[in-house]
């Protein structure tokens, strides 16, 4: 017995340490690869530059807003203040009326977005450094989004290079997506209806579980979408 | 989008026979390594000692003092025991007055033979372990995963929206089961080849010395024999 514990006690450390530390480099190794791939590459080369500079330019050029070079759909954080989601109806007489109603609605609101956007631009300045950290978790799941969406985005045959269609999509705290609403239209109502059939079959989406996150970032955003990889 | 599993998780939410089978690998793998680094080390001493007794045995140091300095020590080695199980035969025999060179003979070989067969039980033990452990637990794991996939499988039946995130999950953890098997059985195939050739190899020189000390022994008896005549 006593031989048995002097000859084995030594090789059975070894033998745990080793598989101790096959585990550990398992625990180690499993893990980080995909959250640095979502947290922090992935999303700066498509978008960093991008989410950053729109919100400052959009409140001017409205009609148009000038973009530069940018992949397909681009989002925007932004906030507006909770709105019932408008379909838009068919009725014939009140049509007119509707739709400047709409029209208005639909300024104003942009106005906000853009005041909120802008607003937090500042504050994101004023305390870059605190916020750095979820900005990159915010833009991980803005990349996840983006995927999404492009994976379920059947762009139809009149699509163009150039057309773009901006959406206001609503979302509530378990990613799913209960309000899709046409903010500019591209003047395509089929390119219009796949943009929003692209949001509405992805149906949810992958959202941060921290409340303050989601609210900041997830609630209510724009999508812009826009092909640039057409032949035509 | 898939939620980032770790490894622990998918074990965690293993089936209970496949977390059985997990176990049963886990433990296969500690034990192999363990007999692995004891193989090795004692492999390692073995040859050490029978390098330092065929140097030593070699020096021309007379056979008796040698015989009478290793028979205080309790804690011989192979290659020792094999030179004192034939010399303490010879030493035996050749005191009878009498004796035959050829009955001395038998008796030295006997004794030989005895502490070679111990020396090579001595070495080889956990070797048959080791191979059992190489060969079996690849299935072990296969068997676990084919358990895990059967019922993920199943559980995807009985969906109304069959997608392959209901299953992927499933088949994934399944697979951990396969996985272990191999990481128990590569080392264990490994460690058993080495050590068999390295077992065989150390025999073989054990048995080569035994040879010699054989004939040196015979030579010894030859001498003996006619001289009291």
């Amino acid at each position: 017995m006593a031989y048995a514990l002097r000859a084995y006690s030594g090789p059975l450390m070894l033998a745990l340490l080793l598989h101790l530390a096959a585990v550990a480099a398992l625990h180690g190794g499993w893990v980080p690869p995909q959250e640095l791939g979502m947290k922090a590459f992935k999303p700066q080369i498509v978008h960093s530059t991008l989410i950053v500079m729109q919100p400052k330019a959009k409140p001017k050029p409205r009609p148009a807003p000038p973009k530069p070079a940018a992949a397909p759909p681009a989002k925007a954080p932004a906030k507006a203040e909770p709105r019932p989601q408008p379909k838009p109806q068919v009725q014939v007489d009140l049509e007119a009326e509707q739709r400047r109603r709409q029209e208005q609605e639909r300024q104003r609101r942009l106005a906000e977005l853009a005041q909120a956007s802008f607003a937090e631009a500042l504050a994101s300045e004023a305390s870059e450094l605190a916020q750095d950290d979820d900005e990159a978790r915010a833009q991980s799941y803005r990349f996840g989004i983006y995927q999404r969406v492009v994976a379920n985005w059947s762009r139809p045959p009149s699509a163009r290079n150039g057309m773009q269609a901006r959406l206001l999509v609503e979302l509530i705290p378990t990613g799913e997506v209960i309000g899709v609403t046409i903010v500019e239209s591209s003047g395509s109502g089929a390119f219009d209806r796949s943009a929003e059939a692209a949001v509405r079959k992805a149906r949810t989406f992958n959202v941060p579980r921290e409340a303050d996150l989601f609210e900041a970032h997830f609630r209510r955003f724009s999508l812009l979408f826009r092909p640039e990889d057409l032949l035509r | 989008m898939p939620e980032q599993i770790s490894i622990f998780e998918l074990v965690a939410n293993a089936s209970l026979l496949v977390q059985l089978v997990m176990a049963m690998l886990a433990l296969a793998s500690i034990v192999s390594w363990m007999m692995i680094f004891q193989r090795w080390f004692f492999l390692r001493r073995v040859a050490t000692e029978v390098d330092q007794f065929e140097a030593e045995f070699w020096s021309g140091v007379d056979l008796r003092e040698l015989y009478t300095e290793l028979e205080g020590h309790d804690d011989l080695s192979g290659i020792e025991k094999v030179f004192m199980g034939g010399f303490k035969e010879f030493q035996r025999l050749a005191e009878q007055p009498g004796a035959e060179v050829d009955s001395i003979m038998q008796g030295v070989q006997r004794g030989i033979r005895v502490a070679l067969n111990q020396e090579e039980v001595r070495l080889g033990a956990h070797l048959a372990f080791l191979a059992t452990v190489g060969s079996t637990s690849p299935y072990v794991g296969l068997f676990g995963t084919v358990w895990g996939i059967m019922n993920s499988f199943r559980s995807l039946a009985n969906m109304s929206q069959a997608t392959l995130a209901s299953v992927a999950p499933g088949i994934s953890e399944a697979l951990v089961a396969t996985a272990m098997g191999l990481f128990a059985a590569i080392p264990a195939v490994i460690g058993y080849n080495r050590f068999s050739a390295r077992v065989e190899e150390l025999m073989k020189r054990i048995e080569a010395f035994s040879d010699e000390l054989t004939s040196i022994l015979h030579r010894a008896a030859g001498a003996r024999a006619p001289a009291p005549k």
